[in-house]
């Protein structure tokens, strides 16, 4: 299991462990992470799991597809490590993650 | 095989009693062991959260199945559903950015989606909350309104005509294309209906050809004119063009109209949940987000199976249609506790009213804010409401859910 911690807009912390192969929209919706909304449940169509990565591990993700980068247009105040969870794959690569979630999707 | 309680089911969605509470169907349905196979339309239908999630979301699983039957069984395909000899309908509605898949669905829905963002829609606010003012406005010496054709029935369709550039005073007629052209897709449709349909189809073109001339010729900060310099630029073809501006115009209308009046009508007949929200406004969003959930107002959808597929425990052959009941989903207790109860705080609140996938809607934005903008304007304006009529009638049918009529009292704050 991959240790993810996801740190919401007011400061909390939620820790999680997530299985190798699960999106890390999957995982913050398991973990109950209100703000990740995801409402068109993991197809690249809404833009409402926006998360923001740490440069670090921004860098050992997997660069988006055309489609996530055309929709992380319209996301709310997006960054230059923003991406959206539904479409990052979670790798052993990632154990100890921290994935920094925006206030609101809409 | 179906099991003894699946052939206890009756499934009849153009009878008085399923218009009444089809939930108690969908609830029947949803205990069984694998989905409940509706023979008369030949489709398997999914009631648990899980099943219509993974269905909505599997990219096998498309929204029409030419891809795999050959031009002849395309043919009689149409003419089985009446399809057929209907060249603007053919043109314009059958073929559009909801129907299409891959590709072409992409690059229409790209256009589409920057227009419906958030921020674009928030835009449109204060529009909105003048039009329902000066509708209220011309309600104000009424004790009693039918909330649904006397106000609903107006909001929907003005504020969309007024996104794309339509003028206002031809919103009438924006409403009455729609409505014969949307009516055309439900069950037991005639000959009649279908010359209507397309009559409506012809004129709804013919109209959106002088507009699109207009822009051309000067362009407005609206989305038609947007949509033609997509065109120039090369993004959809002229086509594609009027067919989604029609798509535009009809795919939240009468949804949006449905869902107004079953979201007051479950305010009624929850008046606690009704005061709570009066008490704690800022409850808004999550009770609009409830409103879709508890009656959603496009509750059944169908998708079919490109490849073999396992959909509930049970293995379906390519070619399967599935119907994907939105509207039983939204009450499965696996997701939503209590999922009878309307409950205007309830959060995380994961529904499927707005589909999943990649035909996720691409109104919803603007479908909540209108929501926002009305109750918030009617909880402000009026003390009191209440339901004159008890037990109001709801539409019949498996494609759409909402009252007829919604018959209230009300009094000025």
């Amino acid at each position: 299991m991959i240790k993810l911690t996801f740190v919401q807009a007011d400061g909390t912390e939620i820790g999680t462990e997530a299985a190798p192969g699960l999106s890390l929209m999957q995982a913050a919706v398991n973990a109950g992470v209100e703000a990740i909304a995801a409402e068109c449940g993991g197809a690249c169509a809404c833009g409402t799991c926006h998360c923001v990565l740490p440069q670090k591990w921004f860098d050992r993700t997997p660069a988006p597809q055309d489609d996530e980068v055309d929709m992380l247009e319209f996301v709310i105040e997006p960054q230059s490590t923003s991406r959206l969870s539904c479409q990052v794959v979670v790798t052993e690569e990632m154990h100890g993650m921290v994935i920094n979630v925006p206030d609101s999707q809409v | 095989m179906q099991t003894d309680s699946a052939s206890q089911i009756i499934l009849d969605p153009q009878s008085a009693a399923f218009a009444v509470d089809p939930h108690a169907v969908y609830s029947a349905m949803r205990r069984l062991s694998e989905p409940y196979f509706w023979a008369s339309a030949d489709t398997w239908m999914l009631t648990k959260v899980a099943d219509v999630e993974a269905v909505a979301l599997n990219k096998t699983m498309l929204r029409n199945n030419e891809e795999f039957i050959d031009d002849v069984d395309r043919k009689a395909q149409q003419r089985a559903i009446n399809f057929q000899d209907m060249p603007y309908h053919e043109r314009f509605v059958q073929v559009n950015l909801l129907e299409s898949e891959g590709a072409t669905h992409a690059r229409l829905r790209k256009v589409v989606f920057r227009e419906f963002t958030p921020a674009m829609i928030a835009r449109q606010r204060p529009a909105i909350q003048a039009f329902v003012d000066g509708l209220l406005e011309g309600l104000s010496d009424r004790d009693e309104i039918d909330f649904v054709g006397d106000f609903a029935a107006h909001v929907p369709g003005h504020i969309i005509g007024r996104v794309l550039g339509v003028p206002d005073e031809d919103a009438p007629k924006l409403r009455h294309w729609s409505e014969e052209v949307v009516r055309y897709f439900d069950v037991g449709r005639g000959d009649a209906d279908k010359a209507r349909a397309e009559l409506a189809t012809k004129e709804f073109y013919e109209y959106l050809l002088i507009l699109v001339a207009e822009r051309e010729a000067a362009p407005q900060e609206d989305l038609l004119s947007r949509l033609v310099a997509y065109r120039d630029a090369g993004q959809l073809s002229q086509d594609e063009l009027i067919s989604t501006a029609m798509l535009i115009l009809m795919a939240g209308h009468g949804s949006t109209i449905d869902v107004l009046g079953s979201g007051l009508h479950a305010l009624l007949r929850f008046p606690d949940q009704h005061q709570k929200l009066r008490q704690d406004p800022k409850l808004m969003k999550t009770a609009v987000q409830e409103m879709f959930r508890y009656e959603s107002p496009l509750p059944y959808f169908h998708r079919f199976a490109t490849e073999e597929t396992e959909v509930g425990g049970k293995v379906f052959p390519a070619g399967t249609r599935f119907g994907l009941l939105y509207g039983a989903a939204n009450r499965d207790p696996a997701r939503f506790e209590n999922p009878d109860l309307f409950d205007v705080s309830r959060s995380p609140n994961r529904h499927l009213a707005f589909g999943g996938g990649g035909h996720f809607c691409l109104g919803n934005h603007l479908a909540r804010l209108d929501m926002d903008v009305i109750f918030s304007t009617l909880n402000a304006r009026f003390s009191e409401i209440g339901l004159v009529d008890a037990e109001p009638e709801y539409k019949r049918g498996l494609s759409v859910r909402g009252p007829k009529a919604l018959h209230i009292g009300w009094k000025r704050a």
